[in-house]
Order: C-alpha cells, then structure tokens, then sequence
C-alpha cells in the first residue's frame, strides 16, 4: 500500500501546526509587531507563530522520513452523533430551552453508539432531561428558559 | 508555633458546616467519577467550575479539591474488583489488586488501599503545610523577570515529566500559549486574533476548551473501541486485613508516601508518575520480587500511597507559586481566577484562609473518603452496571450544559464542538492535550510577564540570565532539556512512563 509510506501521524500533527502558524501570521499581519522593549500586540503571537511554524516543519518532516505508521480508521458514527448532538444542543438552547435541547441532545449523541436501544433511550432521555431541568435550574439557579415559550 | 496556627486556622474553616458539606460533595462525585471509566476528574472539574461562581472562594476550592483526590480512590476500588482503572493513576493497582481480589482477598485489598490512601493523605497534609510557608516566602521577592523564568520552568517541567513524546508535548505548550494570545490586548486595547467575533474580545474559555478536548474528544474515541466491560461479583466477606498484611503492607506504605509527596511537587509529577515509581522501587526492594503481579498487597499499599499523596502534594506549586502542575491544576486556577483572585505568591498571605481551608480540608476530606468508601464498596461497585451507551449520551449533555453556564452563550458551546474535533485528532494523531491546556491557562501571565521584563530591562533578554534567581530557574530547564537528549535518561523516562 502506497499510503503507508509516511509515518501519519507525525505528518498530519506537523501539517496542522504549519496551517495554524500560517493562518496566525496572516490574521495578525496588521497588528503592530513593536520592538522587543517595547511590544505590540502582534509581537507574540507572531514569535509563537514562528516557533510553531519550526515545530510543524519538524514534524512534517519527520514524518516524511520515517515511516511507515498508519493511524486507526476514523470510524464516522461516533464522531458524527456526537457532534450533532452539540450542534443542536447549541441551536436549541436560546431558542427552544433548556427541556426541548436537552432531550435532543440525549437522542442525537445515542445514534453515535451501536448499541443504544430504542425504547430505552427515550425513557432514558426523559429522565436526564428532568434531571437536567432540577439540577441546572432549580438547584443551580442556571438563568436559562426551560420550555420554548 | 506559626505551622500550627496556620493549621488551627485551616480547620476552622475547614471544619465549616458548609465547607464540609461542599467537601462532601466533591469526594462523592470524586469517587463517583473514579469509578466510572470513561469520564476523568478534568472535564467534570471544567463542568462544574461556572457553578462555583456563586460559592466563596474557600468552599469552591475545596469542593473542586476534593473532586480530584476522591477521584484517586475510586479508580483503586474499580481496579482492585473489576481490573478496570477507573482513573491512569490506578493502573498499577490492577496488577496486584485485582490479583487479590481473585484470590479471594478483595477485603483485605480495598481496605489496605483505603488505608494507604489516607494515610498517605494525611502525611501529604502535613507536608504541604510545611513546605508552603518557605516557598511563598521565596516567591514573594519575585519581580516580572524571575516569575517568568519560573513559569516557563514550570510549563517545561510540566512537560518532560509528563508521558507523551517531549517534542510534540513542547509543541502543544506553544499551541496553548498562542490560544492564550486570542483576545484584546491588555496593554495597547488592539483586539487579536478575534476574527471580529465579539465573544472572542475577553480571549478563548479553558473551559470549553477542556471540555471539548477531554471530555467529548475521549467519547468519541471511547465509542470506536467495542465496549468490554464484566463485573466481577466478589463477596466481600472480611473487609479487615489481618495482622501479617497490616506489618507487610506499612513500610510499603510509607516508602510511597515519600515518593508520592516528592513527585507531587514537581511539575508534571501529577496522578501518573508516583504510583508507577512506587511500584517499581517495591518490586525493587522486596526480598522475593515474584510475587509480585500474583497479589502482593505491598504492590497495593506502596502505589496506593504514592498517588494519593502525589495528587495532593501536586497543590504546593499552585497555592504557593501559583504554577499548576498538570492539566487539572490549571484549572484551579480558573477557578481561583473566576473568583477574582489573582494566583500567585501574594494569595498565601492576603488569603490565609483560603490556601490553610483547601489544605485543611484535604485531611477532612480523606476521612470523609475511608468512611463512604470502605463500608459503602458495594454501592460503588454496582455503579459499574451502567452501561456506557446510557452514560455517554448524559455525560455529552451535561458538557453541554456546563459549556453554556460560564456565560450563558451558545458560543461557548460551538467551541467546545469546534475542540471536540480537534481533541479527536490529537487523540488520532497520538498527542497528549493536557500540555495545550497547561499552555493556555499560563499563556497571559507568560506574556504579561515577558513584556513588563523586557521593559524593566529595555529590551536586553539577557537580564533572565543575570539575575541569580531566574538564571538558576532557566539553568535548570536548560539541564532538564539537555538530559533529555541523551538517550540512557531517555529510556528511563520511558520505562518509567510506560511499564
């Protein structure tokens, strides 16, 4: 296999760190850099950005050279239960309160399991999403709408 | 005698109704936490911090205190019955524990680790009490140019110390400290990095970012894997050891509890590095190093000792100096923070009560812990029945919640999602995220510090060096880098890390 030469992980933690120091260096380029007794806002974000920049470069080479590790398949389920149930949660909340994105949420993040069975989820869900109301606002005193309306 | 009066003042407010109700609290979510796998003592502690607002100071401390290490005694009862960690620092606890427990033993085993633990507990209590006075005394001489050169030793200790490969953890320290960086500067006004973003002016959250990249990044990770999981049903007939465990297991027990106190101390030490040294040294001095992994109880005692007393030790550095140790301290810190209490050296004398409550309450709440968890093992243990599919679908909403209770804003929320994926890849990728955190947490002291150095020293760097102090904190980062670099410590740290 052609996609096992490199060593994965190393390349992709290096090409993530490049894209981030890259992506710093351009949002801050119109901040002022100053001198070092003197600094600007944009000296050390800019002075991080570099070190980052060296440690990506570090990495992503490393990987290219030594090799070859593979990561674990990414399995798609988890990771997109999960994180529609956040999703939603956080379209919910202001809107539809606290009860509705609750139950939601409990539903949405048991599609990331295989094993999550119906009946039980939503039973289970009810009880979370009361326990959740108790907890957060009556005990918690959370300023947070509990019912759509 | 000033170590007693601090102590005195301690437990009076330790001894508070309320103060012992909130330190109820924490160790009960502590050993609850403990016990399950799957959720640590980080993200319920970033979960519950926008609830300690309201609390005083004190009582938000030790309540959060009490999270941690009650966290360390769960782990060893999961470990010890079902071979399961509840917590890293309980690894160790597995070999010998659990090998008891299938001999029958598992009274003796869970009653030996109690007692360890708070044994260990109490001694550590008494060690910080000793040590804080010095050091805050030392770092009170502290200018911009020494507090620097001791928060970047701390974030490098924290580093090399910890598992993790050096150089990617380095990296993640750098990526922290440029989060930090997001938000408007303190001393010119200029928003940075903030992408017009309004919530983004007062600088990221570490709390949705802990969330996010501990929480629900291990959950995604942790659904991947099938779920294995058997509850071993032990009859726990006489929980009491018997006079020849009790005589094997004390010198086991004491020799943890230094090497715990010592480690804690030191950046990084945390929850994992004490109990695997212990183990070790253990095996090492044992007449008849075989036994061990077959249920010796000194392979209890000695790692029990050491985490317990490591996890509080680990306090000495934030309340004295204000540098966390690991992850989790850092975020103590933000709650030390959230309460408007700047950490650092000048907390130990403007809030005594406070720094003496938290220690105090340390012991309190190891009583507590030996009392609810040695006759109440059975409760715990049927924690274990849960399955996870019920527990992470919960565990994913009250992230949630707690994300959006900082401040009330749904903001907070997709950032936490946005860490989420993140986390997910670092988990991918094999990088450990709690260096990032260390990184973000110290990233505005780290700068503010820098800047006013350099100003006081007009832009020449090399007043790090000149001073005695800072040039003996950079000179023993610069050791400690250079040992890493060579291969005999490097395999070592390895051993040591690993085993």
């Amino acid at each position: 296999m052609t996609r096992r030469r490199f060593g994965w992980p190393d390349l992709l933690f290096g090409g993530f760190l490049i894209v981030v120091a890259a992506g710093t260096l351009v949002a801050t380029r119109n901040l002022v850099g100053g001198t070092a007794a003197d600094m600007g806002p944009g000296y050390m974000p800019r002075a991080i950005a570099l070190m980052l920049l060296a440690f990506g470069v570090f990495f992503a080479v490393r990987g290219v050279l030594r090799g070859p590790v593979g990561i674990e398949t990414v399995q798609l389920r988890p990771i997109l239960g999960v994180g529609a149930a956040v999703g939603v949660f956080a379209l919910l909340i202001e809107s539809g309160g606290l009860a509705l994105a609750s139950f939601a949420a409990i539903l949405i993040a048991a599609v990331a399991s295989r094993e999550s069975r119906f009946f039980e989820v939503i039973l289970f869900g009810l009880g979370v999403t009361a326990a959740a109301v108790l907890l957060f606002v009556k005990a918690l005193a959370l300023p947070v709408s509990i019912w759509p309306w | 005698m000033e170590l007693f009066d601090n102590l005195l003042l301690g437990l009076s407010t330790a001894l508070q109704l309320n103060n012992l109700i909130y330190c109820l609290i924490g160790v009960v979510i502590g050993t609850a936490i403990g016990v399950l796998p799957g959720i640590g003592p980080i993200p319920t502690v970033a979960l519950l911090l926008p609830f300690t607002f309201g609390l005083a100071p004190a009582s938000a401390l030790i309540m959060l205190a009490g999270i941690f290490y009650g966290a360390q005694y769960g782990g060893s009862t999961t470990a010890i019955l079902v071979n399961v960690p509840g917590e890293t620092s309980s690894v160790v606890t597995c070999l010998d524990g659990h090998e008891m427990a299938k001999r029958g033993r598992a009274g003796p085993a869970l009653a030996i680790a109690a007692i360890s633990s708070f044994f260990a507990g109490t001694v550590a209590t008494v060690v910080i009490a000793v040590l804080s006075l010095p050091l805050a005394a030392l770092a009170l001489k502290f200018t911009a140019v020494e507090y620097f050169s001791l928060l970047v030793l701390g974030l490098f200790a924290a580093v090399i110390l910890a598992h993790g490969s050096v150089a990617k953890s380095l990296a993640m320290v750098f990526l922290g400290l440029l989060i930090g960086t997001v938000g408007i500067d303190v001393n010119s006004g200029v928003a940075r990095m903030t992408f017009g973003i309004p919530a983004l002016s007062d600088g990221l959250d570490f709390v949705p970012v802990a969330m996010g990249m501990f929480g629900l990044a291990e959950i995604i990770a942790n659904l991947e894997r099938p779920a294995v999981r058997q509850v071993v049903s032990q009859k726990l007939r006489d929980l009491i050891p018997s006079r020849a465990d009790l005589r094997a297991a004390f010198p086991a027990m004491l020799r943890g509890t230094v090497i715990g106190s010592a480690l804690g101390v030191l950046p990084g030490g945390g929850a994992a590095l004490p109990p695997f040294t212990a183990y070790a040294l253990e095996k090492k001095v044992a007449k008849d190093p075989s036994r061990f992994g077959k249920g010796a109880i000194e392979g209890v005692a000695g790692p029990e000792a050491a985490n317990n007393a490591g996890a509080q030790t680990s306090f000495i550095p934030l309340l004295t100096l204000g540098i966390p140790a690991n992850a989790l301290m850092a975020l103590m810190i933000g709650a030390l923070m959230m309460q408007g209490i700047q950490p650092g050296p000048q907390v130990m004398t403007e809030q005594p009560e406070l720094v003496w409550g938290v220690i105090a309450s340390m012991w309190t709440g190891n009583l507590m812990l030996l009392v609810i968890n040695l006759p109440l093992v059975g409760l715990w243990v049927s924690m274990l029945k849960i399955p996870y599919r019920l527990l992470f679908p919960a565990i994913v909403l009250f992230c949630c919640i707690g994300t959006y209770g900082i401040s009330n804003s749904a903001f907070n929320v997709w950032l936490m999602l946005g860490c989420a994926v993140v986390g997910y890849f670092f988990i991918k990728v094999g990088v450990e995220p709690a260096p990032l955190l260390l990184g973000l947490v110290l990233g505005p002291q780290l700068e503010e510090n820098f800047r006013r150095a350099m100003q006081l020293s007009d832009g020449d760097p090399s007043v790090f060096v000149t001073r005695p102090i800072s040039a003996l904190l950079l000179l023993v980062v610069a050791v400690m880098l250079l040992a890493m670099l060579s291969p005999a410590v490097l395999k070592t740290r390895e051993r040591a890390l690993a085993e």
